[in-house]
Order: C-alpha cells, then sequence, then structure tokens
C-alpha cells in the first residue's frame, strides 16, 4: 500500500514537472509569435530542431548517467574528438567513411566503459574520473590535429538537411532515441535497475541487482550518444573541429536538470530532459529573434538552471 | 577505551601509514624537482623558479578557498567566473593607481556576493554545489560578456601590474599574498572555533548538528571566503597577464579542485588541510613547466594532468579504505 502510494506520489511530482516544462515552452511560443511574424514559421520550427539534435542526444546519455546518481563531463571532449576522428579517417573517401562511423562509435562506447570502469574499480567519483578522462581526450584530439581537419565525402550533409516526412532526419533519429530509451528505462529490467541503484545503491546491491552491469551500460550509452551526435555535428558543419564539443559538457547538463532529473540520482527521465532540450534551444532561438546577444543566452540559462533546481529540490524534500 | 588499550600493537604499522599520508605529497613534489632538474638543468635556474612561482601565486590563492569548499562537501566551480569577472573590473575604471581601491571594493564586492548566493542555493534550496556553483559561473559569465559586450578594454591599475607581475630580490610579490592568505587561513583552520566547525560539518554534519552548529552558517561562510579569495587572485592575475580578455583564469576551476584533491582534501568532506592543497597546486605548476622544459607537446600538459587526477584521487581512496 505504501509503496503504492509513493509510487503514485512520484509519478504525479514528475509529470507536473513536465508538465511545467512543457506549459513554459507553450508560453515561449505564444510570446515569440507576438513578438516577431517570422517566428511562427514552420522553417524556424524545422530550424530549431535542425539545431537541437546534436545537444539532445548528448543530453540523453548524460541523463542515463545522472540517473545511476553520476555525472559524464567528458561528453565533451568526447564529442571534439570523435568529430575530428569522424572526418580526419573518412577525409572524402565514402569507403572509408563507414570505417570512421563504425571506428568513432567504438571509441565512445570505449571511453564509456573506461569512466565506468575506473569509477568502479579505482572507487572514485566519477566527477574526478570523468574530468580526468575528458582532459585526457582533449589532449589526445589536439595531438591529433590543432585545426579543423579532413572532409565528409559528398552527399554526408544529407544527415543535416534531409527530411523525412518534411521534418530534419537528424530530428527524429533524436525522438525516435528518446522513445526507445524511455521504454528501455521502464519496461526493460536493467532499465528498472537504473533507477534503484541510482536512488539506494547500497540497496540496490544488497538486493543483488548488477550494480556494475547498470554502470558499464549507463556510460557507454552515454560515449556513444557523445560520438553520435558528432556525427550530426560533422555533417552540419563539414568538417571536425578540435573545440567543438568543449560547450557540450556543462550544456548538457542543463536539459536533464530542467527536465526533472536529481542530480542526486534515482527520479527523473529522458522525456524531461527532451521537452528540456527544446525548452532550452527555443529560448536560445527566441533570444535571436529579440536581437539579444548571445550573451544574454548565458545570463537566461544560468538563471533557469537556478529556478529549474530550486523547484525540483523542493519537491523531492516534501516527498 | 577499547581503542587506546589496542594501540600499542598497530602503532608501528600506523606510523608508517600516517607517514606516507603524512608526507607521500611532499615526496611526489621532490621526486619531480629531482628528475626534471636532472633531466633539464634550465629548470632549475633561479629565473625559472622564480617564473613558476609566479604563475603558482593565484592559483594558490584559489586553491584556500577551495580547499574551504571542499572542506564542508562541497565544490566550487565559479571560481575562475569570478577571477574573470574581477579581472574585468579592474579595468574598468581609468586605469590609475588612484582607482586601484575601489577596483578592490567592487571586485572584492562580486566575490563575497556570489560566493554568498552559493551558499545560499546549497544551503537553503538544497542544490547541490555543482549545480549551484555552474549556474552562478554561467550568470556571471552572461553578465560579464554583456557588460563588455565581448571585448573588455581599459587598463589595468600599474600597482596591480607590480603585484602581479614583479618581484622583490626575486620573491614575487604575489607570492607574499599567497603566503600570508595562506599563513591566516591555515591559523583560523586550525586553532579557531570556526575551523573546527568546518572539520566537524564536513566530516560529520549529523554529529556537527547534534551539538549544536549551524552548519548552513558554516557552510555559506565557506563560499563566500572561496568567493572572496577568487576575486582577489583575478584581480592579481589581471597584473600578470596585463592584457584583460573575458577568460582570465580560465581553468582555474578545475585546476583548484585538481590541486586541492591531489593534496589529499578529501571530496567527501572533513578531512584535508591547505598546506595540503597548496603542495598540490605546486605539483601541477611543476608538471606544466617541467612539460614545457622537456620540450614535449603543450597537449602533453592536458593529457598529464588527467593522469594525475585520476591517480591521486585513487591513491588517497586506497588510503581511506
Amino acid at each position: 500500500m505504501t509503496s503504492f502510494a509513493s509510487t503514485f506520489t512520484y509519478l504525479t511530482k514528475r509529470r507536473g514537472g513536465l508538465l511545467t516544462v512543457i506549459a513554459l515552452i507553450f508560453v515561449l511560443v505564444v510570446f515569440g509569435m507576438i513578438v516577431s511574424d517570422k517566428f511562427g514559421t514552420s522553417s524556424n520550427a524545422i530550424n530549431i530542431l535542425e539545431q537541437s539534435t546534436a545537444l539532445a542526444l548528448v543530453s540523453l546519455g548524460q541523463t542515463l548517467v545522472i540517473i545511476t546518481g553520476g555525472i559524464d563531463l567528458s561528453v565533451g571532449s568526447m564529442v571534439s574528438l570523435a568529430s575530428v576522428l569522424l572526418s580526419g579517417i573518412a577525409n572524402g573517401d565514402p569507403t572509408m567513411m563507414w570505417v570512421a562511423l563504425i571506428t568513432i562509435m567504438a571509441v565512445g562506447v570505449l571511453v564509456g566503459l573506461i569512466n565506468a570502469g575506473a569509477s568502479i574499480y579505482l572507487g572514485v567519483h566519477p566527477l574526478i574520473i570523468t574530468l580526468g578522462t575528458g582532459a585526457i581526450l582533449q589532449g589526445i584530439t589536439l595531438l591529433y590535429t590543432q585545426t579543423p581537419i579532413g572532409k565528409m565525402p559528398k552527399g554526408f550533409d544529407e544527415l543535416a538537411y534531409g527530411r523525412i516526412l518534411g521534418l530534419p532526419i537528424g530530428a527524429v533519429f533524436t525522438i525516435a532515441a528518446f522513445v526507445l530509451t524511455a521504454i528501455f528505462l521502464r519496461k526493460v529490467p536493467l532499465g528498472r535497475y537504473i533507477y534503484a541503484t541510482g536512488d539506494d545503491a547500497m540497496g540496490a546491491q544488497l538486493m543483488g541487482l548488477p550494480r556494475k552491469k547498470v554502470l558499464f551500460v549507463a556510460y557507454g550509452f552515454c560515449g556513444l550518444m557523445a560520438s553520435v551526435a558528432a556525427i550530426f555535428l560533422v555533417a552540419r558543419l563539414g568538417a571536425g573541429q578540435p573545440y567543438t564539443g568543449q560547450n557540450f559538457t556543462l550544456t548538457s547538463i542543463t536539459p536533464v536538470v530542467v527536465g526533472g532529473t536529481l542530480l542526486s540520482g534515482g527520479r527523473g527521465g529522458v522525456i524531461g530532459t527532451l521537452m528540456g532540450v527544446y525548452l532550452v534551444s527555443l529560448l536560445n532561438n527566441l533570444l535571436n529573434f529579440l536581437d539579444l546577444s548571445s550573451h544574454y543566452q548565458l545570463i537566461i540559462q544560468g538563471l533557469i538552471v537556478i529556478i529549474a533546481v530550486s523547484v525540483y529540490v523542493e519537491n523531492k524534500k516534501r516527498v | 577505551m577499547t581503542q587506546s588499550a589496542q594501540s600499542p600493537e598497530h602503532a608501528p604499522q600506523r606510523l608508517t601509514m600516517d607517514a606516507v599520508r603524512s608526507y607521500g605529497i611532499h615526496l611526489v613534489l621532490l621526486a619531480l624537482i629531482v628528475v626534471t632538474g636532472i633531466l633539464s638543468p634550465a629548470f632549475l635556474a633561479g629565473n625559472n623558479i622564480s617564473n613558476m612561482l609566479l604563475q603558482a601565486a593565484p592559483l594558490g590563492i584559489v586553491v584556500i578557498g577551495q580547499v574551504l569548499v571542499i572542506l564542508v562537501r562541497g565544490l566550487d566551480l565559479s571560481v575562475a567566473s569570478v577571477m574573470a569577472t574581477a579581472a574585468v573590473v579592474a579595468t574598468s575604471f581609468s586605469g590609475q593607481d588612484s582607482d586601484a581601491f575601489p577596483v578592490f571594493l567592487v571586485a572584492m564586492a562580486v566575490g563575497l556576493l556570489t560566493g554568498l548566493v552559493n551558499g545560499l542555493l546549497i544551503t537553503k534550496r538544497n542544490v547541490s554545489p555543482f549545480l549551484a556553483t555552474l549556474a552562478t559561473m554561467t550568470l556571471l559569465q552572461g553578465l560579464r560578456f554583456a557588460y563588455t559586450q565581448g571585448a573588455p578594454s581599459g587598463n589595468v591599475p600599474p600597482i596591480y601590474r607590480v603585484l602581479g607581475s614583479q618581484t622583490f630580490y626575486g620573491v614575487p610579490y604575489n607570492l607574499m599574498v599567497l603566503i600570508v592568505l595562506a599563513a591566516v587561513f591555515s591559523v583560523l583552520l586550525n586553532k579557531s572555533t570556526y575551523g573546527r566547525r568546518v572539520y566537524l560539518t564536513g566530516g560529520n554534519p549529523v554529529m556537527a548538528r547534534l551539538v549544536g552548529i549551524n552548519a548552513d552558517r558554516i557552510t555559506i561562510a565557506s563560499y563566500v571566503i572561496s568567493g572572496g579569495l577568487a576575486a582577489m587572485a583575478g584581480l592579481i592575475y589581471s597584473g600578470f597577464v596585463g592584457i584583460v580578455d573575458n577568460w582570465v583564469g580560465r581553468g582555474f576551476e578545475l585546476d583548484s579542485i585538481v590541486a586541492a584533491v591531489m593534496g589529499g582534501v578529501a571530496l567527501s568532506g572533513g578531512r584535508g588541510s591547505i598546506v595540503g592543497g597548496l603542495l598540490g597546486a605546486a605539483i601541477l605548476v611543476v608538471v606544466f613547466n617541467a612539460v614545457l622544459m622537456l620540450g614535449m607537446p603543450i597537449e602533453f600538459q592536458i593529457i598529464i594532468k588527467g593522469v594525475v587526477i585520476i591517480a591521486a584521487a585513487a591513491v588517497y581512496v586506497r588510503k581511506a579504505a
């Protein structure tokens, strides 16, 4: 009975947070349409979707890691490394493109597994581990190249500018990835264990849940998503750049938190993150329309994080 | 009681463990200096040492604050942003020495206020230190950019140039500032009621509450001090680099955390010292300098830093276990 009650409270709280984010998105859209008649056009909507793809994918991986109670500060460097490796290896050759794609996805997973393994077997907090691996990856990236490198085969930009049913390919892929991950988190036992591990690591271990496996899966997935995000970035930019990913480390955490996933672990979900990504992208887009320089985007982003964390933390305390 | 009865048997072993724990970092630093000195004699030349100390001082000042914050189970990511903002403040006045004091006041106000906001968010709103200081970092960055419109201009008052980049018979002025600050805060931490409360709040919050310590106030004080010290470091560093941009002190937030962790300050709170943190900072500066002196590509600085972070943290976890 108690467990039913707590599940009920848990769901309403989470849905409540999600509703707030969706309501905010709605308010922003209405406001934008009042401010500028170009804001409400479908081409602008597609533009926003296109621009949010990479952030959404990195945040998706970050969400799983944060639900386990960890954090991944190496994602930014991973995106940089993957993007220079991708265009550096492919270098305009269509036959090498597949080699490059498989290589960077393998590297992404490997880096994630190393993060998880180091955290488990050295007993060091993932914050420190991923800070370290992030520095190492950035160093390797700069050793590999200090300037934009290579180019993608002809037609690769189709990935960025192509359409499925009128929507950007990246956006369709993103939504599919989020929905599949959401189903995995809810329906597959391993997905449930991710929550259990993050909520109470000791309890989960005592119940015999596979804590190590959970961490390997979460961090491996996070690394993979960083590489996939790099694929879409390179498709848009045409070539990999050694500092492409720099901002993703911290900006990937904002949508996760705004979407209601707690940094302390065990709570939240990926759909909230997707809404968080759209909220942030919409806001940045709107600020462009208002002719406010990008400087103000940082101020607003800082304020959003402060407001969001204050609201959600209050919720957890009450529960 | 039982513990004191057992202690004679375990005394020798405990003594060696204590020795490793207390002097391990000294040995690492010494080994680094000796090995680099042998491989590259120029490393030990007077002006190179003077140069390293000049670079170490601003980091050291930030580390003092970072140690205080980590001792209460916190983390301050906003220090670099405070530094840069203080540096921008330094160039926003006439650039004459007559404005040195107003610059100091405004910069300190920025630092202390940022620390206060961090502390309040963390204690009163129960926000994780990582997020709270990340948010103030971003906010401050945005405010700075909006204020400077992307490109700060103006001059740093000459007295800050002297403080940040000149030496007194080979001893940098900024090192003197660091030594004074380190001494003051070490005494405060080891001898004052505040210091003991910091250790208890971080080491055992439940106990701290039971003995009637206002843990919130202690935590807030640590963040306020950290903000203030970061502002001071920013002013001194602006004098070191001479030309101020929006990114003065970039990387100091992570370097200061790394230095503290290497110096044996436990991220779980309640353990560590300012001297340890400063030794950690010294190791970082020596490693960076050694990479240059040994003619390695500069990217190795970043890679070695990453390896060192993980290795140091792993070593201390082993010792604590």
